[in-house]
């Protein structure tokens, strides 16, 4: 007899509106350590979503096949229900926090299973214990930072003692420390017996212990999937020995800078300087104050003294959150809003629509979203949001490019994408600034590397380039 | 401070405030709503916010009492009559009558401010009886999206004025509103997605750790029914004298019974 926790047989699903996200899925799923492994878009939230039921109680939309987790036909239980067996850890840690302080948040899913006090107390003690969280206890859920908040959500889950915990992309809001605190947590989990499921783009740590993978594509498992291999480092674009730093005049430039939030000082730096056809890395933990000086170089934050300066031109901003620049019914209607502004602006004569249109599906085409400009950005993946995003403020040729964590969410795919959009923008003069914890990308695609700490900007060396893993069948 | 003892502070503190018009037992009211707040307000709780506020509305108060109403004795300016609504004396007793109304209300809010300023969210849900309870967790769990929703708007903004955009009139801020109420809509979706999937709604739901009632809890709460008790025994006995500066100022009358009643809600200030 199968010792498998859940089977789909034969499921396919649709959201509200027909759209196919899971088509004749077979899975077996048993204990262990698995890795949900695949492109952005290829329905992997989709997927976890199915194990506790979320898809399709709380989504609605259409479902065909069977799903059945510990014995519980999931199109005939209720997420609450299926929550007592099943435990769920999102994407975003500030979006699922109920209460203000730890202890009483990991405790929010043990009163809703109206569990006695004395076995909450040692549940949520054990739940904190085991995520390394004792010393927070007290603490406002607030003040930590994302991979504390993350580890939080999963001590939340961990107390109600489920048999199966899935995880859809943890890391992807946090960086490089709050990563690794996170994927050592759900390994020593693993370790400990408890069944895992995870959907990451981060491989390298979950590779080597997982049990088993699922791959993912265009809502079809292929199966069986392969443990994922090293296909070894991408080339760099261009070595630091020809970075193009001999243009005449800076793109932009601060002299004397000092910035911060709310009039308080965070970072400041003497003179700092990006040249056209050159792409600056910008690193520093969470906090040190990347995205006030990307803010204040953009000119969306005044300086507290001194100056920056800024050649005439577009300056491209991505923020953190692409959800800030997608609000449109279609990729391409958002993307065409920046080219007309940019037209407007632009001397020579006016373009037509055709020729915006052109140039707007040009854009998108470049970060593989052709297929998609004209699907409402909400009903994107994040990584496919996140591609969009930089589409929307990277169309016509921005003479400065200032994007803050542009890799969030992304697959490998897409961040090489990225890389070589990066190197197309330095082709074409534009000076770049990245705000990024991804060593990856800056070792693939950085001239230079700024590293913020204790409020000073400081050079450094680029990093080298790591192994990369790759969904491949070994 | 256990929350239904605050709670019931905070009524005895509401009634004695807004009984009367008398300026000395507002004044009385927000002075110990201050201490209360200076004693038991949460470490990381700024009172700046609150502070700015009812100096804002003061002002306000003051200035629109003074503009409107041209009652009293003692004008300091004149308007010419023929200027709609602003028109005529801009008297001292409207200025005091002003400052009256600006104390009664900042004593309304100083009273209740330790709700939110003392206690944790899920202190006041596990104060809530049982049938509110689960309506009480959802304000608690919407009031964490707030500085997200500041944020958002922040972002937006940004993001917009570096594709181009410029505020120019009510409808150009569509550009900026709708982005942020939809990422406030798709927030509030995912934290009840969150909620869900931690069993929110299955059943009888227990409580972690009301905090305890200690012997203090009593005594505010017993004080307090009795600053509540004695507010409205001298409203109905008629010696809670109300004070009107018209037509010209005078010196607040003060009752025994109204002044200790106002007195006994800074049992709560001793921690």
């Amino acid at each position: 007899m199968s010792d498998a926790l859940a089977s789909l047989d034969d499921l396919s699903y649709w959201y509200p509106g027909e759209i196919p996200a899971l088509v004749d899925v077979n899975l077996e799923l048993e204990p262990g350590l698995t890795v949900v492994v695949g492109p952005s878009g290829g329905g992997k939230s989709s997927l976890l979503r199915l194990f506790n039921g979320l898809i399709p109680h709380f989504h609605g939309g259409r479902i065909g096949g069977t799903a059945t987790v510990f014995g519980h036909d999931v199109s005939r239980t209720a997420t609450r229900v299926l929550a007592r067996d099943v435990g769920f850890v999102f994407q975003d840690p500030e979006r699922q926090v109920v209460y203000g302080s730890v202890e009483r948040e990991v405790a929010f899913g043990l009163e809703n299973l109206g569990i006695g006090r004395a076995a909450m107390v040692l549940r949520v003690g054990a739940a904190l214990e085991r995520l390394g969280l004792e010393g927070l206890r007290d603490r406002r859920v607030g003040t930590l930072s994302g991979g504390e908040r993350q580890r939080v959500a999963i001590a939340s889950v961990l107390a109600m003692a489920p048999r199966l915990i899935v995880l859809d992309e943890p890391t992807s809001e946090l960086d490089a420390s709050g990563e690794a605190a996170v994927l050592d947590g759900c390994l020593d989990l693993a370790a400990g017996g408890t069944a895992i499921l995870i959907a990451e783009h981060r491989l390298e740590r979950l590779v080597p212990v997982a049990t088993s993978f699922v791959r993912l594509a265009g809502g079809r498992v292929d199966a069986p999937a392969g443990r994922p291999i090293l296909v070894g480092p991408p080339a760099r674009l261009r070595p630091p020995a020809a970075r193009s730093a001999s243009a005449d005049q800076p793109a932009w430039s601060t002299d004397q800078l000092v910035v911060g939030p709310g009039g308080i000082p965070l970072v400041s730096c003497g003179g700092l300087s990006g040249q056209p056809g050159e792409v600056l890395a910008l690193t520093g933990a969470n906090g040190s104050g990347k995205t006030t000086l990307l803010r204040a170089i953009a000119g969306l934050l005044p300086p507290l003294s001194g100056s920056v300066d800024r050649l005439p031109g577009r300056t491209a901003y991505l923020p953190q959150d692409p959800g800030a620049l997608l609000h449109r019914p279609s990729l391409l209607a958002e993307v065409l809003w920046t080219l007309e502004r940019a037209a407007t602006n632009r001397p020579g004569p006016a373009r037509g629509q055709g020729e915006l249109e052109a140039a707007g599906r040009a854009a998108l085409a470049e970060f593989g979203l052709a297929e998609l400009a004209e699907r409402d950005p909400r009903d994107l993946s994040a990584g496919e949001r996140q591609r969009g995003a930089l589409a929307v403020i990277l169309a016509g040729n921005p003479a400065i490019a200032l994007l803050d964590e542009p890799t969030r969410g992304m697959d490998e795919l897409a961040r090489r994408s990225l890389a070589r959009v990066l190197d197309r923008l330095r082709a074409d003069g534009c000076s770049v600034v990245v705000a990024t914890h991804d060593r990856d990308l800056v070792a693939e695609v950085a001239d230079r590397v700024l590293v913020i700490a204790d409020g000073r900007v400081t050079e450094s060396e680029p990093p080298t380039v790591g192994p990369v893993l790759e969904a491949k069948a070994s | 401070m256990n929350a239904r003892a605050l709670i019931v502070w905070s009524l005895a503190g509401l009634v004695v405030a807004l009984s009367t018009t008398n300026p000395i037992y507002r004044a009385l009211i927000a002075l110990i709503a201050v201490n209360v707040l200076r004693t038991w307000s949460r470490p990381e709780q700024d009172l700046r916010f609150l502070v700015r506020a009812i100096a804002f509305t003061t002002v306000g108060a003051v200035f629109l009492n003074v503009a409107v109403g041209h009652l009293g004795d003692t004008a300091l300016i004149s308007l010419p009559g023929g200027w709609p609504v602003i028109g005529g004396p801009w008297t001292l007793e409207s200025i005091a009558y002003g400052s009256d109304a600006a104390l009664g209300l900042a004593a309304a809010v100083l009273v209740v401010a330790p709700l939110s300023y003392v206690l944790e969210p899920a202190e006041l849900v596990d104060a809530l009886p049982k049938v509110l309870e689960r309506a009480g967790i959802v304000v608690a769990a919407a009031l964490n999206l707030v500085p997200g929703i500041g944020r958002s708007f922040g972002q937006v903004r940004d993001a917009q004025t570096m594709r181009g955009w410029r505020p120019a009139g009510l409808r150009s801020w569509a550009d900026v509103i709708v982005p942020v109420a939809i990422t406030a809509v798709e927030g509030s979706l995912e934290l009840a997605e969150a909620m869900e999937s931690r069993a929110f709604g299955s059943g009888p739901r227990s409580r972690y750790a009301p905090r305890a009632w200690r012997l203090r809890d009593s005594i505010v709460v017993v004080v307090s029914v009795a600053a509540i008790a004695l507010a409205v025994w001298a409203r109905a006995a008629g010696v809670a004298v109300d004070w009107y500066p018209y037509p010209g100022l005078s010196i607040p009358p003060v009752s025994p019974a109204m002044f200790v009643a106002a007195l006994l809600p800074a049992v709560a200030i001793w921690p």
